[in-house]
């Protein structure tokens, strides 16, 4: 786990890491949110629908963003207190996701930074795109 | 700009925040005003302001604003 304080992080300081979507992810996704929509996890469903089989939860995509202000940026020290996202394609089971933040802004006011995040796939698609308004526990 | 158009443009910055196109403000609005202008709102709506009006405030003038009319005069006086 990284531990960054907001004067050791620059603008354009950036961090990745990489994640693999399985179905246990999904299951325990569901069990959690008791959100049992057939689209994640009924194939024929989803192909009825237009999609090659079922598809990740978006905000299963979209809670790596955590990992990556909690563990990575800035690690420890993170209160996430914003997040804009849009998602831009389909995750399925299997795809291996590469999750990136960069600090594309310091506020020193407030001691908060704006981190422009993307999940790609290992297609090169872009899955989410977004920013993250990140505060730091004093 | 005149102080007219700068609370022309902090208001539509309050609409935005608190997602109510019907929001009123005044000089005289302060955090007791508006039920969820808490210290995160705070930090976003000063953060909006300094992207609209390109410039930058520090936590010395911030923590002295009484209302929003003391933050038009301060845009005001940086402009």
């Amino acid at each position: 786990m990284n531990t960054f304080d907001y004067e050791e992080l620059d603008t354009g300081h950036r961090e990745e890491f990489e994640v693999t979507v399985t179905d246990e992810m999904l299951d325990s996704f569901r069990m959690i949110t008791g959100d049992d929509n057939p689209f994640h996890r009924d194939d024929e469903f989803a192909v009825r629908h237009g999609f090659k089989e079922h598809a990740a939860f978006g905000m299963l995509t979209a809670s790596f963003l955590s990992t990556l202000a909690g563990m990575y940026l800035p690690g420890e020290k993170s209160i996430i207190q914003n997040t804009e996202i849009k998602f831009m394609k389909p995750v399925y089971v299997g795809d291996r996701l590469i999750v990136s933040g960069e600090v594309a802004e310091k506020n020193d006011a407030f001691r908060v930074i704006r981190v422009k995040v993307a999940i790609k796939k290992d297609n090169g698609e872009k899955a989410l795109r977004g920013s993250m308004q990140i505060g730091f526990l004093e | 700009m005149t102080r007219e158009e700068i609370f022309e443009k902090i208001t539509i910055i309050f609409r935005e925040e608190f997602d109510d196109d019907s929001l009123v403000i005044t000089d005289e609005s302060n955090a007791s005003d508006i039920e969820d202008w808490d210290s995160l709102a705070q930090v976003e709506l000063v953060m909006s302001m300094e992207h609209e009006f390109n410039m930058k405030f520090n936590i010395k003038e911030i923590k002295e604003l009484k209302n929003v009319g003391e933050m038009v005069d301060l845009i005001m006086s940086k402009l």
